[in-house]
Parts: C-alpha cells; sequence; structure tokens
C-alpha cells in the first residue's frame, strides 16, 4: 500500500465480479460493471464452498500505475517467442487436423 | 477499546495510551489504557505519536494531572507518580551473553544473563536462550545446550538416554560427467548414453503427450532459452527392490532430470507467468530444489494435448510420461558395478529418547492440477505406485524423515517459481537433514498435509494434523509451507491446531512483502521467513525464496528457545531483512559456528528484466 513507487497506491476500491470459467488451476472473473476481466490461480482465490461458474466474488483493488516510460527488451523478447511459437504451434496442429 | 489488568501485564513494556477521555486527578488503571496491538496502524496513519510516550507498567497507579482525550498517548508531564522501570532487559545483556561461550564456562548459571535474538520474517521475533545450564531449573535440561554446546567440553548432563538408530538410509553416488545419445540406454564408466528414439517411447506412455523433445544441457549451453521449468529430479532408484526410506539407493551425480513443457497450442503448462528465459538467468544455483552449477540437464519438453494444460491430467500426464525416460535410466543404475561408486553417505533415522521429541509437518500444495504431488512412489522421484495427494483428500501422511530424503515426494508443483519445491527439494531437505542431525532435538517424523482450495477442506485436514501431532506427544512442531496465497488460510490453521495444545510452533513460509500472511492467530508467535530476494517479492528466479539450511537453523534455534519456555518478542509490523542477519549473527556467536547465507538473485547474471525490476 505504501510502495514508493506508486502515487495513488492509497486509493482502494471495493471490487466485485462473477466468475465465468473455473478450471483446475484457474479462476476466470468478469468485472462488473464492464470493467474488464481477470484470470488467476486458484491458490490466490479465498473460498468458503466450492468455487462455481456464476458465483460472485469481492476484493479491493486499486489502480495499476505504470511504472516508467521504458520497454523491457527482455519482456518484448520472450512475449515475441511465445507469439511466434504459439502461432506456428496452432497452425501445425491445423494442418494436423484438416489431414 | 479497554484492556484487562492481563492484557496490560503482557504489555508491560508496551506505550500507554489513553483508550478514552479521562478527567485530570483519576489513577490510570489497565481499564483506561488502549490495547498496543492496534498502534502500528495509528503510527503508520498518522494519527498516534509516541514521542516521549510512557510504558503501561509505568503508568499504572499513576494519577493523571491533565485531563486527557481518548488516544493521547500519556507523557510523564501530565502525570503524577510514574513508577520506575523494572529490569531494562535489553541488548546490553545480550552482548554479556554472547561472549559466554567463547570461554568455556562451566554448566554453572553464568551470569544469570539471557541471550536475546532477534529473530526476522515477515514478523521479527526476538529470542532468550538461557545461559548454562540454566540454573532457573525451569526449563528442561536439553535446551541448555545451544550455548553449552558450542564450549568444547560436551555437555556432561547427557543423562538422556542413548541414541536409537531406527533405520539408515545408503546412498551410492556414481558420478556423470558426459552425456550423449546412443543406440541404448547405458553408462559406461561416466557417461551416459540416452536412447536415441526414446522420444517415441515418451510420446506412446500416455495418450495426452503429443511431441516430445529432448535436450542435452551442457554447463556452455546453460544460456539457452528455455519454457517454464516445471521440475528438477534426481536420477536415483533402489538397490534391490529395497523400499523407499530403507535400504540401499544409487544415485547419478553430475546430472538432473529436467522437464519442461507446453500444450499444442504453444501455450505454457504452468500456473501463470513463468521462469521461462535463459536459464542462466533464470535459475538459483544450488537451492535444494535447483541444479548446482555445473550439472549437466536431460532437459525434456513434452507437448500436450491442446487446452489440456490447466486441466489436472496435462501436467499428471506430463510428469508420468517423462519418468518413461528416468525408469530407463533407473533400470541401467541397478546392473551397475560397485566399481563406478565414487562416494558413499549412509544417513540414519535417529531418534534420541529423553531429548525434545519434534515433528516437521509440511503442507505441500493441493488444490488440484499442477498444485499437486504424487505421495510415496516405488523408486525414488518416481511415478508408478505413488498416490496423488488430491486423491487422497490432503489428509496428513506421516512419513520418516529417512523417506523424505529418498523421494517420496513427486512435486507436481507449479507455483510461482521463486518459492516453489520441486521434488530435488525433497531429497536434500534441509530442515529434515537440520533436525535429523540436532543432537538436541528428537525428530520423530515428517507429516505431509495437502493444502485444498475450500475454507471447509482446509479446517478439515488442520484438524487432523492437530490431532496426529496430539498423539505423537511432540513436545515442538515446525509447519513449512511453499508458495502464497490461500494456503496461507491453512498453513495458519496448521499452526493454531499444533498450538492449542500447548505445543510450540514454528512456521516457516515466504512471506516478505508480497507473501504477507493473509490470517494470523495467537499461536503465530515463532515465524521464520524463508525470502531471499532483496526487494522481498516472488522474483520470477526458479527456487530462489525455498527454505534453505540458514532458514533451518533459524527455525531450530527459535523451535528450542519456545520449547525451553522463554519469551519471545512479538513481531515488528513490517517486514524488515536486517531482523535476520542479526538473527544470524547471534545464532552464529551463540553456537560458535559459521553459517554461510546463501546468494540471492544478485549473484545471477543480470538481466534487463531484473535490472528494470530493481532499479
Amino acid at each position: 500500500m505504501n510502495n514508493k513507487r506508486l502515487n495513488y497506491g492509497d486509493k482502494i476500491i471495493y471490487m466485485e465480479g462473477v466468475v465465468v470459467d473455473i478450471d483446475d488451476c484457474s479462476i476466470s472473473v468478469d468485472l462488473k460493471g464492464r470493467l474488464g476481466f481477470f484470470k488467476a490461480p486458484k491458490r490466490m482465490f479465498i473460498c468458503d464452498t466450492e468455487p462455481k461458474v456464476g458465483q460472485e466474488f469481492g476484493w479491493n483493488m486499486s489502480f495499476p500505475e505504470q511504472l516508467g516510460p521504458e520497454v523491457n527488451e527482455h519482456y518484448v523478447s520472450n512475449i515475441e517467442k511465445e507469439r511466434r511459437k504459439q502461432q506456428e504451434m496452432s497452425k501445425r496442429l491445423d494442418d494436423n487436423k484438416e489431414v | 477499546m479497554s484492556i484487562t489488568a492481563e492484557t496490560a501485564k503482557e504489555h508491560a513494556h508496551d506505550p500507554a495510551v489513553l483508550c478514552c477521555r479521562a478527567e485530570a486527578g483519576i489513577t490510570i488503571e489497565p481499564a483506561n489504557l488502549e490495547d498496543p496491538a492496534i498502534f502500528d496502524d495509528l503510527v503508520d496513519s498518522g494519527l498516534l505519536n509516541l514521542d516521549g510516550c510512557l510504558t503501561i507498567e509505568e503508568v499504572l497507579g499513576a494519577k493523571l494531572t491533565k485531563t486527557c482525550d481518548s488516544l493521547a498517548p500519556l507523557t510523564a508531564d501530565v502525570l503524577d507518580g510514574v513508577k520506575a522501570v523494572s529490569a531494562p532487559v535489553a541488548e546490553e545483556a545480550a552482548e554479556a551473553v554472547v561472549e559466554a561461550p567463547a570461554a568455556p564456562v562451566a554448566a554453572a548459571p553464568a551470569a544469570g544473563g539471557t541471550l536475546r535474538i532477534h529473530i526476522g520474517e515477515g514478523k521479527d521475533i526476538d529470542l532468550e536462550i538461557p545461559v548454562g545450564a540454566l540454573g532457573g531449573g525451569a526449563a528442561a535440561v536439553p535446551v541448555a545446550a545451544p550455548v553449552a554446546a558450542a564450549g568444547a567440553a560436551a555437555p556432561a548432563a547427557a543423562e538422556a538416554s542413548e541414541e536409537k538408530v531406527v533405520r539408515s538410509l545408503t546412498r551410492k553416488h556414481y558420478t556423470i560427467t558426459e552425456v550423449k545419445r546412443g543406440p541404448e540406454t547405458k553408462i559406461e564408466g561416466t557417461t551416459l548414453y540416452i536412447r536415441e528414439g526414446i522420444e517415441a517411447d515418451v510420446i506412446a506412455d500416455q495418450e495426452l503427450v503429443k511431441d516430445f523433445k529432448l535436450e542435452i544441457i551442457t554447463p556452455e549451453l546453460y544460456h539457452t532459452y528455455s519454457e517454464t521449468v516445471m521440475d528438477v529430479q534426481p536420477i536415483a532408484t533402489k538397490e534391490d527392490d529395497a523400499d523407499l526410506g530403507t535400504g540401499v539407493t544409487r544415485v547419478l551425480d553430475g546430472v538432473v532430470m529436467m522437464l519442461t513443457g507446453v500444450d499444442e497450442g504453444g501455450v505454457q503448462i504452468g500456473e501463470f507467468g513463468s521462469s521461462e528465459g535463459y536459464l542462466d538467468e533464470n535459475i538459483m544455483w544450488g537451492r535444494p530444489g535447483c541444479p548446482d552449477k555445473g550439472e549437466i540437464f536431460i532437459k525434456g519438453n513434452i507437448v500436450i494435448q491442446e487446452k489440456t494444460n490447466m486441466e489436472r491430467r496435462g501436467p499428471m500426464a506430463a510428469h508420468t510420461a517423462f519418468d518413461v525416460i528416468t525408469q530407463e535410466i533407473r533400470e541401467v543404475m541397478k546392473k551397475l558395478d560397485d566399481s563406478l561408486v565414487t562416494d558413499t553417505q549412509e544417513l540414519k533415522q535417529v531418534r534420541r529418547p529423553g531429548k525434545k521429541k519434534v515433528v516437521i509437518v509440511k503442507e505441500i500444495m493441493g488444490q488440484g492440477a499442477m498444485h499437486d504431488n504424487f505421495i510415496l512412489p516405488v523408486e525414488p522421484v518416481g511415478v508408478l505406485g505413488a498416490r496423488a495427494n488430491v486423491d487422497l483428500g490432503n489428509v496428513p501422511v506421516c512419513v520418516s524423515p529417512l523417506e523424505v530424503l529418498d523421494g517420496c515426494i513427486h512435486a507436481l508443483t507449479c507455483i510461482g517459481p521463486a518459492s516453489k519445491e520441486m521434488s530435488r527439494h525433497y531429497w536434500r531437505e534441509p530442515l529434515v537433514l537440520e533436525a535429523l542431525h540436532d543432537e538436541e532435538v528428537d525428530l520423530c517424523g515428517v507429516v505431509f498435509v495437502g493444502s485444498p482450495q475450500i475454507n471447509a477442506e482446509k479446517f478439515y485436514v488442520s484438524r487432523r494434523v492437530g490431532h496426529t501431532v496430539e498423539m505423537m506427544d511432540a513436545d515442538g512442531a515446525f509447519v513449512t509451507t511453499e508458495g502464497f496465497g490461500n494456503n496461507h488460510i491453512d498453513f495458519a490453521s496448521h499452526i493454531e491446531q499444533i498450538g492449542m495444545r500447548g505445543v510450540p510452533v514454528v512456521g516457516m513460509s515466504y512471506c516478505a512483502v508480497q507473501g504477507a500472511l493473509v490470517v494470523g492467530n495467537k499461536y503465530m508467535t515463532y515465524m521464520v521467513d524463508n525470502n531471499k530476494s532483496e526487494a522481498g517479492i516472488e522474483n520470477e528466479i526458479l527456487g530462489n525464496n525455498t527454505l534453505c539450511p540458514e532458514d533451518a537453523v533459524r527455525a531450530l534455534a527459535i523451535l528450542k528457545t519456545a520449547m525451553a519456555g522463554e519469551d519471545v518478542k512479538a513481531a515488528e509490523k513490517k517486514w524488515n531483512p536486517n531482523v535476520k542477519s542479526t538473527n544470524v549473527e547471534l545464532i552464529e556467536s551463540a553456537y560458535n559456528k559459521k553459517i554461510d547465507l546463501v546468494d540471492n538473485e544478485q549473484a545471477l547474471p543480470m538481466s534487463e528484466k531484473r535490472r528494470l525490476k530493481y532499479s
């Protein structure tokens, strides 16, 4: 909350969302009010009962703030590698399906 | 809210602040004072300034000379009849005692002083270790040893029964200096050959496995781009089909199995984010769970059916199929000649009747998918014969310390890279090793307990943990966990269940900044933080924040102190890395031994990614 790199870190807002998808390791949530979507590991959700699609979750959050204008080339290159690999592999998968 | 006389006593040395408006002329009682537990927040937010504030023990019974509002800190100028402070139990005492080990003093209650150790965690803690033989007699005998052991003379107080070796495990080490492909899997001298075409067997083994590539990564190739590392495993096998934790285990040195994987769409198998990138920039060498620098990796990249990367069966299939290669190597190892053995190591499970009995509870992930572990396979870190922790309902499973060190856990865990305990971690588990070798405690066993997703199940399993520890009659317990998130709920609950039975518990987890505990309870007084990262964060470096020998040493020191019934000072509110270094220094002086601290990410070649993160 008091991270020096944030200028507005103390603006904490109560949010709600609806579970739209669950798999064995993650839960996907649509933020109410058309404020977006997120998917996070199950272990970051606190559940009293089994989580199910359609259930509502609440949490506090703040605004993500840009930490600086620099672009980290390492991340860019990783993202690019991932993207290319996924593209190639998906293509191969599609080709195989057609056969 | 006012406090009771009891709370006032507990917080005698904490600041005295009025809980509500008080008129001049009254005598200060506990009922006039606010609970010090809430002060940190008030100070942080600027609502309270404790400068010049007197302590609770000083103000009790004093007369208020001026009417004050609620939340007014009590200072000398508004009080009459302030009491003198009781013995300043402070640092001078610590210094005096720290000297003690150097001079092998007789067991006499040396100076009657106390050693005050400040332990750092997500919380910070102070230890008091009795000097000499604890003349007071309040504490039990074995605990006197921390200091006595440092002296040259063996503690004469060894009236306890003899050590009992329950069973032993022999590790025969075979050194491998080269890994090649060849027409058949074999070991010749120090060269391991892996059969060409073994990939087809891996693919055929599991329906979900669609493709597989094997790479041999030698130290020259460390700067290679890699997918997220799912697991690092030792290559070991049992001799003559002995059970895990007994008999002889053959293990290859200088080489490890490393599993990585994606699904057919190219999406990583792994929770989220990852440690993909150049191996040498993303692996914290030498962590118990990680490869050591100089080792060769037999690295498999498995491709599983599209979209099964987030389903339980996906990662399970990947681990099972990859074991085909390890198993083929194991079969070859079983036939190796003893002349190739380069080192033999005997691990003994020792019980020390009469010493404080301790148990290690290790919480492992059990939320599903890759948050799972195969428990007790037939071969070390194998798959065959093992039961998945999730299928067992995450209930506690008791194992012997030697089973842990013999690879009874095949970890599917794919949580944040920095804090996950991979299969190799258990093979070299530092806390088990330290506790097993510590002559002042009697390690009775290790309990693995899964961390389910749902709170109701979490409390179900933690109550089982409580009863398990109760029937062991343990004098002390460690509870460790990996990762952070909702598993901290059951982590706290395990500690509560054990603590409420009057057993002191030391909790160990990565906490620091990002992993700050979700919940707490009054039994969580002894905590050890496994953080090693400079900034206290999940830094995406494989194994960086996992339990290391230095953490095990601190945990043992604190548990021994707690079992002796000594006070442990409450933690600072915010994570402060200096506490750890201070503690380590104090423990070093008390035990007269050097504790080598492990490196953190600062020792790796600085990738741009990290440079930005830390600049």
